[in-house]
């Protein structure tokens, strides 16, 4: 069983400088190691310096400071070796659009080293698992932007690198498609591969990684398995009240509890709490109103813990 | 080298994609010698005398023509660093298991394909519709100073198309360059009787550099010594220009 890692970040640093406005520290000391075989999310709201991460990892940026390392290659001193263990979908749609989808297959596998006949063979399989066999002949400029990121994600699939980059990679897609995709990728982990994903649809992430890292403002805010970062310092709970209706007087009971956010559904009042003993004393308070029917308590959402970590985060900066 | 011909596969099927583009591709030429060419000829009645030796401007204007052709293949092929950044696939490419030396001389190659037919089409025409006389012991040195001439050319343009964002800036920082290298130079006329400051700025432009050793070749014109130095300059110029390319590329991203 290999030990080694398949992504080491140090204390990484990306420094963006332009002509007469101040710099900008888009990644700022970032570390963080990835497993090999891991599925592993990088999370974070836009600008909170995750593509950047994943384009120094692609080596498309050099660092400022720090090091990072793929597959024991250095992105700085080794880039090609790097490229050699990847493959990526970049965040843009990428595509040759005059060319057909099978040539746009054929084009990718030829630079990652396949033969004709490899081509040929693997192209139907991925064709199959993509739902794109209809569209081969098809060039790239008339599918949709869905199809076209489909096509996108799917080449990465025709070859075996070792590490693969997934920035945003379901943007566009209808959810059937999300769904082929997501399951691709879990299959390709079994095959030991490593996925290092950038995603803001935190449901995806939480379907999908295996561990997670939060970024906001470029730092680290909190990395671990999502159970761990579920947990993490803030333990959110979910409460789920079904009631005849929502009153003004269960409002302000719930609003007196302090709760992290409040939404309210018709019938349905979901509130996030951050303390156990809290949320049973709201819950003991709700059922006293009249038009109570029914309780549920779950752990919060990933999604409710990375809102509410990069507002804590956005706070005490 | 596999990688080079992945580079060259895919600018294969890329190009092979519009034959309209091919036709016009090796037509312009053409149409320079016959239109430009031609009249010019006619008009100037005797010929020129450049370097004591009296050509006719067919004659004269061969290596110009091909001179040209070879820019302007360097020109469209540096073009399509914007398509690719605009359909994303270019930031892809720049992942992919090669170096972004190996990028660039792929994408050059499949240019220099073309060039030498279009060379092998323009020679042809220029031999055996206007009568210029070209010796056949001189076809390979055309060949291979044309595929250097598109590589430099492409090289340099290359520097500026990863430096410049926008293509319609790219368009006309081009478009000056373009017109200032073809005017500065011995392109379109001989620069032993042009004014004292325009021939010393036409000497030291890559285009007359490049023009000056066709011209040798094709018809003759020139010492042997001046074109060897102009071409000894020109080769600088490309390898620069090629190291610069990579280094703008390699900050690509």
């Amino acid at each position: 069983m290999q030990t080694t890692a398949a992504i080491e970040v140090n204390n990484l640093v990306k420094v963006y400088t332009r002509k007469n406005q101040p710099p900008v520290r888009a990644v700022d000391g970032l570390s963080f190691t990835v497993q090999r075989g891991e599925i592993f999310g990088l999370l974070g709201p836009n600008g909170a310096g995750k593509t950047t991460t994943i384009k120094i990892l692609t080596t498309l940026l050099a660092p400022t400071e720090g090091t990072a390392r793929v597959s024991g290659c250095d992105v700085v001193r080794d880039p090609l070796g790097v490229r050699k263990q990847i493959c990526v979908v970049v965040q843009e749609n990428a595509l040759e659009l005059h060319l057909s989808v099978r040539n746009n297959f054929r084009v990718f596998g030829r630079f990652h080293g396949l033969s004709a006949h490899e081509i040929q063979l693997r192209m139907g399989r991925i064709c199959e698992l993509f739902s794109l066999t209809e569209f081969l002949n098809a060039k790239g400029m008339d599918l949709s932007g869905g199809l076209k990121r489909r096509v996108q994600v799917a080449k990465t699939f025709l070859i075996d690198k070792p590490v693969v980059f997934l920035d945003e990679a379901t943007t566009g897609m209808d959810s059937i498609n999300k769904r082929a995709t997501i399951q691709a990728i879990k299959e390709e982990t079994r095959k030991g591969r490593t996925i290092v994903l950038t995603t803001h649809i935190l449901d995806e992430a939480e379907v999908l990684c295996d561990r997670v890292a939060i970024m906001n403002h470029g730092k680290l805010i909190t990395l671990g398995s999502i159970h761990e970062v579920k947990g993490a310092g803030l333990r959110l709970l979910s409460l789920t009240l079904t009631v005849r209706e929502a009153t003004p007087s269960l409002l302000e009971t719930i609003r007196s509890f302090q709760p992290v956010s409040v939404e309210i559904r018709n019938s349905v009042i979901e509130v996030i709490m951050r303390d156990e003993e809290e949320t049973l004393r709201l819950l003991a308070a709700a059922r006293k109103q009249k038009g109570f029917l029914h309780f549920e308590i779950t752990s919060a959402s990933l999604e409710d813990v990375f809102l509410q970590l990069i507002d804590h985060q956005t706070g005490s900066n | 080298m596999r990688e080079i011909v992945a580079v060259v596969y895919r600018e294969y099927l890329i190009q092979t994609t519009s034959l309209m583009w091919i036709f016009f591709e090796l037509a312009v030429p053409l149409l320079y010698l016959l239109m430009f060419g031609v009249a010019f000829d006619r008009a100037l009645g005797q010929g020129l005398m450049v370097e004591n030796q009296s050509l006719g401007y067919n004659s004269f204007f061969l290596a110009g023509v091909l001179a040209m052709t070879c820019f302007g293949n360097a020109l469209n092929q540096s073009y399509g660093f914007f398509v690719d950044r605009d359909n994303g696939i270019l930031y892809e490419f720049l992942t992919y298991p090669m170096r972004r030396s190996e990028f660039l001389l792929g994408k050059v190659l499949f240019q220099c394909g073309m060039t030498v037919l279009q060379s092998v089409l323009t020679v042809g025409f220029s031999v055996l519709l206007l009568g210029v006389s070209v010796p056949w012991s001189a076809a390979l040195f055309i060949v291979i100073t044309m595929i250097a001439g598109t590589a430099g050319w492409f090289f340099f343009l290359s520097i500026f198309a990863f430096t410049i964002k926008r293509n319609d800036i790219y368009n006309t920082v081009i478009n000056v360059i373009y017109f200032l290298l073809m005017f500065l130079s011995s392109v379109f006329y001989p620069l032993d009787r042009v004014p004292g400051w325009l021939r010393s700025l036409s000497l030291l432009n890559p285009l007359t550099w490049h023009t000056d050793l066709l011209r040798f070749e094709t018809v003759g014109v020139g010492t042997l010594s001046v074109v060897m130095l102009e071409a000894g300059a020109f080769v600088v110029f490309s390898v620069l220009a090629f190291w610069l390319a990579v280094r703008k590329l390699q900050q690509t991203g």
